[in-house]
């Protein structure tokens, strides 16, 4: 799971504490991710116990300690950056099924249920286009990134719902109810 | 703001097919906006834009630019209206391969009788293409002729304009220069009627978009520019926690 080589991948660059683990991924996911602090220690500690990462020296002032990425660990972090990733696509999004159903159960407003949602994602597009024009001024090239695959994500989702629109339904076939 | 564009029931019927067609279309444009019309080939997106240009009389219905009808507008009065009022950009340019790109962007000034010295070259300037003037467009990248075919609808000082798919034939990295282009001139005040296939781009500019399909307007929604914090645009889950 990747907060696990995402804590990986940190502790490669340099030796960390655990909050330092924490605001690393989350600034570099620019927030999108929000990962508790008990989950990060939880998951050094996991890390440690099998061996990944090791903590550098003792216990500093409040008990923080700095931990750094063991042989084994960066033998696990580069194998998991070689593998693409694979397995079913991940549809998250309610609206693939609410679409579908809205298709099956056809009450006329279907066209009025697809310009509704295509608002929706226009807006979507609108405002994710601000977050990657501010995240490249600011220099937060890794937020400028993500957003760029969520806008074009949502572009897809918008020619989905073109195609849906433009399908006239009741007419075609496989089209019950 | 004031209106500056007024449709009022327009429908446009072609002999023999359907696409393009449009169907009692009515919409206002106030002036300052940057408006995208979008929707699906043969949906009327670029009729409309060319009945406003006056490129193109409507079957039924009115259409008013600035107050004026176009309908009481003889041929000549049309023609004298596009050069005047309209500045347009389209797909592929359009240059005239023959003239330099000075010139090109003089013809609309020259048919106006009304080539005030310095104004090409303020727009050259200001388009980032005075290294170009001299050169024809066959010299040219895309981007370059398109910021050409942008200065060319300039010169006059349109009140209006408009510009068909003026991205489709670039790359995606000059696309967004010449969106970016028509986003600073929409921020000194041009009111621009843009038809794109590209929601990306148009709303990262333009805060209104129709959507037209079978020759009608389906939706018409003017978006907001709130700031908003990342996460409250986008999630990113894992697949541990979204179990």
């Amino acid at each position: 799971m990747s907060l696990k080589f995402g804590v990986l991948g940190l502790l490669k660059e340099e030796p960390l504490h655990g909050y330092e683990v924490k605001n690393r991924f989350e600034a570099m996911l620019g927030g999108t991710w929000e990962v508790n602090i008990g989950q990060v220690y939880t998951t050094l500690q996991r890390l440690e116990r099998d061996g990944l990462v090791r903590p550098v020296g003792p216990r500093g002032d409040r008990g923080k300690l700095l931990y750094e990425l063991a042989p084994e660990g960066r033998k696990a972090l580069s194998h998991w950056l070689a593998q693409p990733d694979s397995g079913p696509q991940q549809l998250h999004e309610d609206i693939y099924v609410k679409l579908l159903i809205a298709t099956r159960v056809a009450n006329g407003d279907l066209q009025g249920l697809l310009a509704r949602q295509k608002r929706t994602f226009l807006q979507r597009l609108r405002d994710l286009n601000r977050l990657e024009e501010r995240a490249r001024r600011d220099g937060r090239i890794d937020l400028a990134r993500l957003v760029r695959g969520a806008l074009l994500h949502t572009e897809a989702d918008l020619k989905w719902m073109d195609e849906l629109s433009s399908e006239r339904f009741g007419t075609e076939e496989g089209n019950p109810v | 703001m004031s209106e500056l564009v007024r449709l009022n029931e327009v429908t446009k019927v072609y002999q023999g097919g359907i696409t393009g067609a449009l169907n009692g279309v009515s919409m206002t444009v106030d002036e300052g906006e940057f408006t995208a019309i979008m929707g699906p080939s043969g949906s009327g997106k670029s009729t409309m834009l060319n009945l406003v240009a006056g490129l193109d009389r409507p079957t039924s219905g009115t259409i008013e630019v600035g107050g004026a009808d176009l309908a009481r507008l003889g041929e000549a009065g049309l023609a004298r209206f596009r050069r005047d009022r309209i500045g347009f950009i389209f797909q592929f340019f359009h240059l005239l391969p023959n003239m330099t790109a000075l010139e090109n962007i003089l013809i609309p000034a020259q048919l106006k009788g009304d080539v005030v010295p310095g104004r090409a070259n303020d727009l050259l300037d200001k388009l980032g293409i005075s290294d170009v003037a001299d050169k024809y467009p066959a010299r040219l990248s895309g981007g370059q002729q398109q910021r050409v075919a942008v200065a060319r609808a300039l010169i006059n000082h349109p009140t209006l304009l408009l510009a068909d798919e003026p991205t489709g034939a670039l790359d995606t990295r000059t696309g967004e220069q010449v969106m970016e282009l028509l986003g600073n001139l929409h921020r000194d005040g041009q009111t621009i009627l843009l038809v794109t296939h590209d929601a990306k781009l148009a709303t990262r500019h333009a805060a209104r978009v129709i959507s037209v399909m079978d020759g009608k307007i389906v939706d018409d929604a003017r978006l907001e520019s709130p700031e908003r914090t990342p996460s409250e645009v986008i999630r990113v889950r894992s697949q541990e926690t979204s179990r």
